[in-house]
């Protein structure tokens, strides 16, 4: 039996060393904007639509009594990702490298009709660029 | 304070009984250098200096029983204990002993004991350089609760393991490992106290294998069992 909680996904949110920082590098690779940051530097919000996408310190992290594998851009990535989509991937990609991003794989068109690429960014955190996909009718 | 922000400065606490009792002051790694003193009697206050503690130990108090003291950074351990810090873990030196160590303490007595005196006579010990690897080190401990290894911090803070705890050693006097073990413990000690998690799932959280491995890190570092934990902890209470 399926129970109906009403839950819907409302935030993602990267733990990083330096907030500011990285939702600096976020506005420039990816064009975002910011829509809200704490006076404390520990918590930001991007503007992404219905689901946030928010950057919070570490340090909340171990606040909330959590803990975590800090993010490491010189080791392998966490097992986990964000997807932008757009029309022009290789415009985005380009520009996402042009502007610090570490390029993992550049646009590859896949079977199922989706041009799909990777980068990481400046906390190491993957990264994929891809075009929307029409779901099956 | 956040968390970061209280590993990188000096902390100073007092504390003064209002009753009989006695208390289970739990290691986390840190040197205190501590006044002990009654505020009804003349006695001259005692200097008390500890190493880096990875024990358990129980203090004693009456009424009017205070103290006044300076809990180091991890990180400051070798500016208090100099060439000695290899052998501090667990070191306590009381009186003249703390006086050896620090001349600078002899000036303080009932009269001129106060935070800021503390702070003056204190001020050499501040450590000028840190190596912003071990900050990042021990930023990391904190922040994986104790659970990152020892090859995983060191690439983390862009050195070997084998320098890694060299300068560990060398600047908090413990192992990196034992001082990661005290942060495990004491955030398992958090989740069954304060989240008041069941203890399996503590210790599933915690990292530890199993309730046997969890129960051992208690004993060792707790002096006491996860489903016996003493009301009596942690005091004299520090800034959280």
């Amino acid at each position: 039996m399926r129970y109906c909680l009403g839950m819907k996904l409302g935030y993602t949110i990267i733990y990083v060393a330096d907030v500011p920082k990285t939702v600096a590098f976020y506005e420039t690779a990816f064009g975002l904007t910011q829509r809200f940051i704490h006076e404390s530097d520990l918590y930001a919000e991007m503007e992404t639509g219905g689901t946030v996408l928010s950057f919070a310190g570490n340090e909340a992290a171990e606040m909330s009594g959590l803990a975590i594998i800090p993010n490491d851009p010189t080791g392998p990535a966490a097992g986990w990702e964000i997807c932008f989509v757009t029309d022009d991937v290789s415009a985005a990609y380009e520009h996402a490298v042009a502007n610090g991003c570490s390029p993992v794989s550049g646009p590859s068109d896949k079977p199922w009709g989706q041009t799909v690429s990777f980068v990481r960014d400046l906390n190491g955190c993957i990264v994929e660029i891809a075009s929307p996909i029409a779901l099956a009718s | 304070m956040t968390p970061k922000a209280s590993r990188s400065v000096e902390a100073y606490w007092s504390f003064t009984a209002s009753k009989t009792g006695n208390s289970l002051i739990l290691p986390d790694g840190r040197c205190d250098i501590i006044f002990r003193y009654n505020i009804q009697s003349t006695d001259a206050p005692i200097p008390v200096v500890t190493g880096p503690a990875t024990q358990p130990y129980t203090v004693e108090y009456d009424v009017g029983d205070s103290w006044l003291g300076m809990r180091l950074r991890p990180s400051s351990s070798a500016a208090l204990w100099q060439s000695n810090i290899v052998n501090a873990a667990n070191n306590v030196l009381r009186g003249p002993q703390a006086l050896t160590l620090l001349p600078e303490l002899a000036a303080l007595n009932h009269s001129s004991l106060t935070q800021t005196n503390l702070e003056q006579a204190l001020e050499m010990i501040r450590p000028r350089n840190v190596d912003p690897r071990l900050t990042r080190t021990l930023d990391a401990i904190h922040l994986s609760g104790g659970r990152m290894r020892i090859d995983k911090l060191a690439q983390f803070s862009g050195c070997s393991a084998r320098h890694l705890n060299r300068v560990f050693q060398c600047n908090v006097g413990l192992t990196t490992k034992t001082y990661a073990q005290l942060v495990q413990f004491h955030r398992a000690l958090k989740l069954i106290r304060h989240e008041h998690l069941p203890i399996t799932d503590a210790a599933f959280e915690g990292g530890y294998a199993d309730h046997a491995h969890l129960t051992r890190a208690f004993r060792r570092y707790g002096g006491f069992i996860p489903s016996e934990i003493p009301e009596n902890l942690s005091l004299p209470i520090l800034p959280s």
